[in-house]
C-alpha cells in the first residue's frame, strides 16, 4: 500500500533520514520506535508529504506521490493523520471539527457529514460533546476527537505521530484503547510511539529506527524477546 | 444658565449646528469607508507578505515601508495635489482613498502578525485532511488570526477616526474643520473646540465599548 524507496531528508547539513526503504502492506499495524532524533517522526511526516523528502520515492496505492505534478491534496484525503498536540481547530465545535474537511471538499452533504460525525462521536464515546469547543475537553478527549476527525475522511491508512506523548498518564489508556479498536477493525496503521505495551499488543510489525534508518524490524514477539542489533538491545534496555 | 446661552450663541445659532452635523457625517463616512478599503488592502498585502513569491513579498514590503514611513498629512497632500488632484476628483473621495491606502499598510502588519501567530500545527492539520492552501487559510487560519488581532484591529480603527481630522489639510469639511470654521466665525475657541473634542471622545469611547462586547462574544470558544 505504501512503498518507500531510498528516502533521504536533510535539513541543511543535518541528515535526518538516510535512505529508508520500507513497504507497508494493507491491514498492517506498523509501530515505529526509536530514540529521539532517530528520524521516526520525520519518516512518518514524509509519508503524507508534510515534510518534503530531499530524495527518494514514496508510492501510495500504486501512485508515485513524490513525482512532480501529483495532486497531494487528493492523496492526503486517503491518509489520516493524528498529531502529538492534537491540533484540533479551537474556533470550531467538536462536530464542526469533524465535519469541516468532508464538507469543504464537497465529499458529503452537510447533513450526511453531520450524521457520520455523530456516528463517529458515538464510537469514541463522546456524543454529548458535539456542540462544545475543544478548549473544554481533556487531553485524552481531544485526541479521540482528532482521531474521529481523521476518520471522517474515510482514509485507507492512519498515521499516528506520538499520539499519547502530550497526554497526562491517566489519559493515555483511553486513546490507546481507541487505537486498538481501530486496529481490530482492520485499518492500516503506522504509529510512531513510545508506548511499548501498545507495540507489543497491537503491532503486526515493529520497526526500530536509529540514526535516520531502520536498524531492525520484526514481529513484536520476536522483536522484544530476541532483539538482534546492539543498538536495539541498548534502547530496549533503557525503555523496558 | 450663562453657559447654555453662550453655548447656544456660539454653537447652535445661525445654523452652525448644521456644520457640526455635516462634519460629523463626513468624519464617519471617511472613517468607515477607509477602514473597509484598509481591511481589503490589508488582507491582500498580508497574504502577499506571507507568500513564497519574492516579487509579491517585495511589493508588499515596499507598500508598508513607504506608507508607514511618511507622515499622514504629507501623504494625504500628495494624494490630493499630485496623484489624484490633476484628475479633478472630489476632495472627499480623495480623502477616503488616501486614508484607506494609509490604513491598509497598518492593517497589513496587524493581519500578518495574526496569521503568523496561528500555530503551524493548525495548517498541518488542515493540509493533512486534504484541504488545499487556500481552504486551509480561509477555514482554519484566518478565522483564528482575525480573532487574535481583533483588539489591535479595533484600536487601528479608533486611531483612524482620530486621524481623519487631518482631512482639513486638503479642505475637506470634517468634524475638526467644522469646529474650526465655527471658531473663526464666532471668535470663540473654547466652545467649538471642546464640543468637537467631546464628540470625538464619545465616538471613540463608544466604539471601544462596542468592540469589547464583540471580543467577549468571540471568546466563547476559549473557555476551558
Amino acid at each position: 500500500m505504501i512503498e518507500v524507496k531510498d528516502l533521504f531528508k536533510n535539513y541543511g547539513e543535518n541528515q535526518v533520514l538516510r535512505g529508508v526503504t520500507e513497504t507497508i502492506h494493507q491491514g498492517e499495524k506498523v509501530v515505529v520506535i526509536g530514540p529521539s532524533g532517530s528520524g521516526k517522526s520525520t519518516f512518518l511526516r514524509c509519508l503524507n508529504l508534510l515534510e518534503q523528502p530531499s530524495s527518494g520515492e514514496i508510492w501510495f496505492e500504486g501512485q508515485n506521490i513524490t513525482a512532480k505534478g501529483t495532486d497531494i491534496d487528493l492523496v492526503r484525503r486517503k491518509m489520516g493523520m493524528v498529531f502529538q498536540h492534537f491540533n484540533l481547530f479551537p474556533h470550531l465545535t467538536i462536530l464542526q471539527n469533524i465535519m469541516l474537511a468532508p464538507v469543504t471538499l464537497k465529499l458529503q452533504t452537510k447533513q450526511g457529514a453531520e450524521e457520520y460525525a455523530r456516528e463517529l462521536l458515538e464510537k469514541i464515546s463522546l456524543p454529548d460533546k458535539a456542540d462544545t469547543y475543544p478548549a473544554m475537553l481533556s487531553g485524552g478527549q481531544k485526541q479521540r476527537v482528532a482521531i474521529a476527525r481523521a476518520l471522517a475522511m474515510k482514509p485507507d491508512v492512519m498515521l499516528f505521530d506520538e499520539p499519547t506523548s502530550a497526554l497526562d498518564p491517566e489519559m493515555v489508556g483511553e486513546v490507546l484503547s481507541l487505537m486498538k479498536e481501530l486496529a481490530e477493525s482492520g485499518m492500516t496503521m503506522v504509529v510512531v510511539t513510545h508506548e511499548m505495551g501498545f507495540a507489543r499488543e497491537v503491532a503486526t510489525r515493529v520497526l526500530f529506527m536509529d540514526g535516520g534508518n531502520v536498524v531492525e524490524q520484526n514481529t513484536p514477539q520476536e522483536f522484544f524477546s530476541n532483539p538482534q542489533h546492539p543498538r536495539t538491545k541498548d534502547f530496549l534496555a533503557k525503555v523496558l | 444658565m450663562q453657559f447654555f446661552q453662550k453655548f447656544y450663541d456660539v454653537m447652535l445659532a445661525k445654523g452652525r449646528w448644521e456644520l457640526i452635523v455635516q462634519g460629523l457625517g463626513t468624519t464617519i463616512l471617511i472613517s468607515v469607508c477607509a477602514i473597509l478599503i484598509g481591511t481589503l488592502l490589508g488582507c491582500l498585502f498580508a497574504l502577499m507578505k506571507i507568500s513564497k513569491s519574492r516579487i509579491l513579498h517585495g511589493i508588499a514590503g515596499v507598500y508598508t515601508t513607504v506608507i508607514r514611513g511618511i507622515p499622514l498629512a504629507t501623504q494625504l497632500m500628495i494624494f490630493a495635489f499630485v496623484v489624484f488632484g490633476p484628475l479633478g476628483w472630489d476632495k472627499l473621495l480623495i480623502a477616503i482613498i488616501g486614508f484607506g491606502i494609509n490604513s491598509g499598510a497598518y492593517v497589513t502588519e496587524i493581519i500578518r502578525a495574526g496569521i503568523e501567530g496561528v500555530d503551524i500545527g493548525q495548517t498541518e492539520a488542515g493540509r493533512s485532511l486534504g484541504l488545499n492552501r487556500t481552504q486551509t487559510m480561509l477555514k482554519i487560519v484566518l478565522p483564528q488570526a482575525v480573532k487574535a488581532v481583533l483588539p489591535t484591529y479595533t484600536s487601528e480603527f479608533i486611531a483612524l477616526i482620530k486621524e481623519t481630522s487631518v482631512a482639513s489639510f486638503i479642505a475637506v469639511m470634517d468634524l475638526n474643520k467644522a469646529g474650526d470654521m465655527i471658531r473663526n466665525a464666532s471668535y470663540n475657541a473654547w466652545y467649538p473646540l471642546f464640543t468637537v473634542a467631546v464628540i470625538y471622545l464619545i465616538l471613540t469611547f463608544g466604539l471601544t465599548k462596542l468592540f469589547g462586547m464583540i471580543e467577549r462574544r468571540l471568546a466563547r470558544s476559549d473557555r476551558g
